[in-house]
């Protein structure tokens, strides 16, 4: 044992008299761990980024509607004041909050013109089904009637009053070209809970789009009061409950009373009403956002490889160049398991001292690129055990070769220059 | 009567060089006593290194058997032969091969090193060592600032240091001035007269005539060349 600690010794020696291999060693590991802190900082801050976005949709709402694509020839379900009560007895007993909402497409205009959005016609009881505060103003409340207000989602506002912050939109108007076009008062602006916007939509385009919540859960509505829409037709029932029991509960009573509609679910085969437990959409959203964090690993794993061969080739190279130092060393005394151990801990210590370095290196890095691409960076105190961990495997297998190469050395052949 | 320091039945060193099989040491029968200064003599390529390795257990015989202090060190695995090396072997080589990078002192402890012995251990007796070759002042001076000589007393003094019952010296005036030869072969005189086993490998007929017992090799073929009876 002590002959092996003083191998090792001897390893550190030598990497202190040849300073520059060392160095160019421990440069190649920086790096790879820099990349590494960089990109699982930046892969894992996204990732809680999306995880608190869509924690603010609504875990434990349910929400009831009718389908958004009918099959050719299929007349449209009523939903309406029938299917309301329906709910509302369903989920009696459950101490469940039940939120009627109302819409229908409107093309919208402020400062600028936009395309067409979502008129939603919501009751004061809406923001219990989300999970989102105001940025500026107030919600709907029950004096507020017909047209008289509307409250923006951050988006919408973006869109109706560029370059306008929130605060300011307040007390601005919206034109909503209707069959009788109003000039309705903002009186709110909901944050966004979209951080990513372009992921989300990204999603919302392929999977999500056919499930009825997904339009509403864009975040680029316009909420207007109950009654300012005057259909007799609902669009969506949701109701809230206040834990995941009583969530599974009516979930199970309401898929009794009309069919599950699914997250991925084909349009021609969803039934005229369905039932959305959005936390199956929830987790859905999240599960794609592992794809991102599944490729930064295969960077990181990717760079740390090259890297691992860059420095086993150094370190090959510099065993032949030290052949008779190996040589004397066995001849006087040293086992194989010497040389191995000696190596190694070139290996090691190069590694390690490369990886302590890339961690300032990475986090700066991160920092960096956070600020160009506007991404998120998230360092947290695991990374550094992680990176010096990454740094000794890297370290070992990156000396692996080298060491067998160094211990099967024939010290004989060496000294009768047999070998050189 | 006691056994033998060294005793090889029917030892041989083949190795492979390309297509070539070259025999580098035909089958040879020796023993060397305890206390016995053998000078090999040779010319070039005639197989002198080759036994010198297969003695200092760096290189394993192809066939026959090679007892050394009794112990067949044929079949032992490399631990145990590293441990047969540090502990009972010295080595004195023509090219010196001291680690260039390290002081004299360090390259003198560097057989303790491997021996498990503690630092301040290890450096006491390597001052010893090199005290004993006259090189106490050159004790912090890499190979690179040492004369050939002086490089040589620093190797004399690494096999010294852990009191080795061979000596095992390849040349050992080879590279050396003829003061500086003198003053090595006194220095392995001196350790003969301690009762070290010296086997001396040298194709010089004035440093053959150091050992008490001489042996010629050529074409790998040993035999001996002319006995003294111990102690004359």
């Amino acid at each position: 044992m002590s002959s092996l600690l003083a191998a090792f010794v001897e390893g550190v020696r030598h990497l202190r008299r040849h300073p520059l291999r060392a160095a160019l060693a421990a440069l190649t590991c920086a790096v790879a761990i820099a990349v590494t802190v960089n990109v699982v900082s930046l892969s894992y801050g996204m990732d809680e980024d999306i995880r608190r976005d869509i924690a603010r949709f609504g875990r434990l709402t349910i929400d009831v509607g009718r389908a958004p694509v009918v099959r050719p020839g299929a007349p449209r379900a009523s939903f309406g004041e029938a299917e309301l009560a329906t709910v509302r007895a369903t989920v009696a007993g459950l101490d469940a909050t039940v939120v009627p909402l109302r819409s229908e497409r409107v093309t919208a205009s402020g400062d600028a013109e936009v395309r067409q959005m979502v008129l939603a016609a919501v009751g004061v009881g809406f923001p219990r089904t989300l999970a989102i505060s105001l940025k500026a103003g107030r919600f709907l409340r029950p004096e507020d009637r017909g047209l008289a207000a509307c409250v923006l989602d951050e988006s919408s506002a973006k869109s109706l009053f560029p370059g306008v912050a929130p605060a300011a939109v307040v007390g601005r108007t919206v034109r909503l070209a209707r069959a009788a076009p109003a000039d309705v008062p903002v009186v709110g602006v909901l944050e966004d809970p979209m951080t990513y916007r372009a992921l989300f939509e990204a999603f919302d385009e392929g999977r999500g789009a056919r499930t009825l919540i997904s339009a509403l859960l864009s975040f680029r509505n316009v909420y207007v009061p109950e009654d300012a829409i005057a259909s007799a037709e609902l669009t969506t029932v949701s109701v809230v409950l206040p834990d995941e029991a009583r969530l599974a509960t009516a979930y199970d009573r309401l898929v009794k009373v009309w069919p599950a509609g699914g997250v991925d679910a084909d349009p021609a085969t969803l039934a005229p009403i369905n039932v959305f437990a959005r936390k199956a959409w929830m987790d859905a959203f999240g599960g794609a956002t592992q794809t991102g964090a599944f490729l930064g690993n295969i960077v990181w794993i990717l760079v740390c490889l090259v890297a691992c061969v860059m420095i086993s080739t150094l370190n090959l190279v510099a065993i032949r160049e030290r052949y008779d130092e190996l040589a004397i060393r066995r001849c006087e005394g040293a086992r194989r398991r010497d040389v191995v151990a000696q190596v190694a801990a070139e290996g090691l210590v190069t590694s390690v001292v490369g990886g302590l370095a890339g961690l300032p290196l990475g986090v700066l890095g991160a920092d960096v690129l956070a600020r160009i691409v506007m991404f998120p960076f998230r360092f947290d105190a695991r990374f550094a055990g992680v990176a010096v961990l990454v740094s000794v495997v890297l370290g070992l297998l990156s000396s692996a070769i080298p060491a067998r190469r160094a211990a099967a050395l024939d010290p004989a052949a060496v000294l009768s220059r047999r070998l050189s | 009567m006691t056994a033998p320091l060294l005793k090889l039945s029917r030892v041989a060193r083949t190795y492979r060089n390309g297509d070539v099989l070259v025999e580098a040491l035909k089958p040879v029968d020796l023993e060397v006593d305890a206390g016995t200064c053998v000078a090999v003599t040779g010319p070039s390529g005639s197989g002198k290194s080759t036994l010198l390795h297969v003695l200092g257990c760096l290189d394993r015989a192809t066939s026959g058997t090679y007892l050394l202090d009794g112990r067949d060190v044929t079949t032992l695995a490399d631990r145990d032969l590293a441990a047969v090396r540090n502990r009972l072997i010295g080595f004195v080589f023509q090219r010196f091969h001291l680690l260039r990078d390290e002081t004299a002192e360090r390259n003198v402890e560097l057989p303790l090193l491997y021996a498990g012995v503690r630092r301040a251990e290890r450096r006491r007796r390597a001052a010893a060592a090199l005290e004993a070759v006259g090189l106490s002042s050159r004790a912090a001076h890499v190979p690179g600032r040492l004369s050939g000589g002086e490089q040589q007393r620093v190797a004399i003094a690494r096999a010294l240091v852990k009191e080795p019952r061979l000596l095992l010296a390849d040349e050992p005036t080879g590279n050396l001035d003829s003061a500086s030869g003198d003053a090595v072969l006194a220095m392995l005189d001196a350790l003969h007269a301690r009762g070290v086993t010296v086997v001396l490998i040298t194709h010089d007929p004035e440093v053959a005539a150091h050992g008490s017992r001489q042996l010629t090799i050529r074409n790998g073929v040993v035999a001996e060349v002319h006995a003294t009876a111990p102690g004359a």
